[in-house]
């Protein structure tokens, strides 16, 4: 029986960000010009001389395209991991995620509401408004959807059934939002239909603007206070009357471990669209291999979860090249298959 | 009755209402080294009394006092749950977790905010699995186990917090006889051991009968009597709680044992 200490999770984690540095190398190599670790090195070393220019079409290739690119699905995967094994433990349901419970569909909703409503009074999607506006849009629409969901499933006693209708619920407001969301971008007539559609079903093709900045520090903050209630959510996974009595304040973190994952979940879902999968696959990987201590496997599926949509977005933008899938159908195609296997795992548990 | 003055855990005139009254002007002082058992028929607000005694619910009016001072409303579940371990009925355990890291969740309280367990706190858990004689299944997943070692690892768990009161839910439910002697006489020898001031709720009148201090009949929340065994389990009184008839004889050690009187047609 191992112990679990900061080390151990230390060791975990630079692993897997090993793991990481080698996917995105990967990635950065990947597309119509191949760059080649070495080389994507030597462009990054002239960044640091101010040696720059000598080959302009590849920098650009690799700064401002590739690059950006990576750390966006990166992010994007993190959050929406992290999201899923916070919910998994919150409702001691291993279906839950942000995608299943509405929570990313909120998002989108509230993202594109903020986009019509701004285009219909005039504010420029990309002015400095926008940066901190749209996220917060999607924010709000994801914490009005786990508020919605919460109060269609009725008040919670804690236990299985509980959790069950809360997911049912999810289900429910996530098909219904979706259905408001096509109908908000078919009756509307300033948006790029396609690219939208795309966006729908999870995408990282729409170039990177500057609220990327404000995406991260959000998705950084809301990360780290999640994991300060990684033990409380230990116990609540035992049964939340047990975690009371064990030093729990149940009520209060449930309700910040909501904000939280909504914020998070939000924040990227502005950018990235609601991509299915990555909150439901990653954390069951993770907790194959690491156990169900929220310790460990908070920091864990947050680095996995980077690693898995990075790898699926190098997938969507290479395999049809060069047209582009949208990252949610390679989630999707290899996240099905992969949960169904789940399921079926026998003594598997969660 | 074993006491030393001092007042662990106290409840003084405490109501609690929830669509109607279900606790009226309970009072109680629990002391170190004491064992004190509640007896009463289905409903009559035991649960929900452990429930006000270990600060998950609070009071409509009275209070709940640590150490016959502190309010429990204003302490934090965290500094509760070092001081005052409550073992509930057996519900669903979930499975997926060793015996030995169920009964370490016991530390919890006692760890910080990025706190992890600590060599000392394994050696806390060991003892307690020890002490409830589950330290042969500490690698055993919790679905593997019976229903009297689930009910033994709940209790080493409570153990783990290392409190020093400990409520005890309907332990013995569902448990064959020779199971609920055998963990009643361990709760009562880590009582004396460590000194806790222990509240058992049972249905078992004649093993509370034998092994309590100290035993309180209530009906419809509020209590009837209390007392020694000897004082508090007589047929009269039974009676009036339970509204059927009981014979009541001395048994061994002096400690009553009842009968309910069955009769037929």
């Amino acid at each position: 029986m191992r112990r679990l200490s900061r080390q151990r999770i230390v060791t975990v984690c630079a692993v897997l960000l090993a793991a990481w540095l080698l996917a995105a190398l990967l990635s950065l190599n990947l597309g119509s010009v191949a760059i080649p670790p070495g080389k994507a090195f030597r462009l990054a070393a002239r960044l640091f001389t101010g040696d720059t220019g000598q080959e302009p079409a590849l920098e650009t290739i690799l700064f401002s395209v590739r690059l950006p690119r990576v750390l966006l699905a990166s992010l994007v995967g993190a959050a929406l991991a992290l999201a899923g094994a916070v919910f998994q433990s919150l409702l001691r349901n291993p279906l839950a995620d942000p995608f299943v419970l509405g929570v990313s569909t909120g998002a989108s909703m509230g993202t594109i509401l903020y986009i019509v409503l701004a285009a219909s009074v005039g504010i420029q999607a990309t002015g400095s408004l926008s940066l901190y506006a749209r996220p917060a849009a999607a924010f709000a629409g994801a914490a009005l959807t786990v508020a919605v969901v919460y109060f269609i499933a009725g008040r919670s006693d804690g236990r299985g059934e509980g959790s069950q209708r809360l997911l049912l619920a999810g289900i429910v407001m996530a098909s219904f939002i979706s259905s408001i969301n096509v109908f908000l971008l078919t009756s509307t007539s300033q948006a790029d239909l396609r690219g939208i559609f795309y966006w729908l079903i999870g995408d990282l093709s729409r170039p990177v603007d500057a609220s990327i900045y404000v995406i991260t520090l959000l998705v950084a903050v809301g990360a780290f206070l999640l994991y300060l209630m990684s033990q409380s959510l230990n116990l609540i996974s035992s049964g939340e009357e047990d975690a009371l009595t064990l030093g729990v304040e149940v009520s209060r973190v449930k309700l910040r471990v909501y904000l939280f994952a909504s914020l998070v979940t939000g924040s990227v879902v502005s950018i990235s669209g609601p991509i299915a999968y990555v909150g439901l696959i990653c954390p069951h990987l993770a907790r194959m291999v690491l156990g169900s201590d929220n310790r460990i496997l908070f920091p864990a599926v947050f680095i996995f979860g980077a690693i898995f949509t990075l790898l699926a977005d190098t997938a969507a933008r290479t395999v049809v090249a060069p047209a582009e899938l949208p990252v949610g159908v390679i989630t999707a195609l290899c996240g099905a298959p992969l949960f169904i296997y789940l399921l079926r795992r026998k003594g598997g548990g969660w | 009755m074993v006491n030393s003055g001092s007042i662990a855990l106290e409840a003084r005139t405490v109501d609690f209402a929830y669509r109607g009254p279900l606790i009226r002007g309970f009072s109680l002082q629990m002391c170190p080294n004491e064992v004190v058992g509640i007896i009463g028929p289905n409903g009559c607000g035991k649960t929900t009394l452990l429930k006000l005694l270990d600060g998950i619910l609070c009071p409509s009016s009275g209070q709940v006092l640590l150490d016959g001072r502190q309010p429990l409303a204003l302490l934090s579940r965290k500094e509760i749950a070092r001081r005052i371990a409550m073992v509930p009925q057996n519900g669903g355990l979930p499975g997926h977790q060793t015996v030995f890291h169920f009964a370490l969740q016991g530390r919890s309280p006692h760890l910080s905010l990025l706190g992890f367990e600590s060599a000392r706190d394994e050696e806390i858990t060991r003892e307690a699995l020890r002490l409830t004689h589950l330290e042969g299944y500490a690698d055993a997943l919790v679905s593997e186990i019976s229903g009297g070692e689930k009910q033994r690892l709940l209790l080493a768990r409570a153990l783990t917090q290392q409190p020093e009161i400990l409520l005890l839910d309907e332990f013995t439910a569902n448990l064959d006889v020779n199971y609920q002697v055998g963990l009643v006489s361990t709760v009562v020898r880590i009582t004396r051991e460590r000194r806790l001031a222990t509240l058992v709720v049972s249905h078992e009148i004649n093993i509370l009968a034998a092994f309590c201090d100290r035993i309180i009949l209530m009906s419809e929340g509020t209590v009837q009597h209390t007392g020694s065994p000897c004082e508090v389990l007589t047929a009269a009184n039974l009676r009036q709680v339970f509204g059927i008839g009981f014979s009541v004889r001395q048994g061994i050690n002096q400690a009553p044992e009842v009968m309910p009187l069955i009769q037929g047609n």
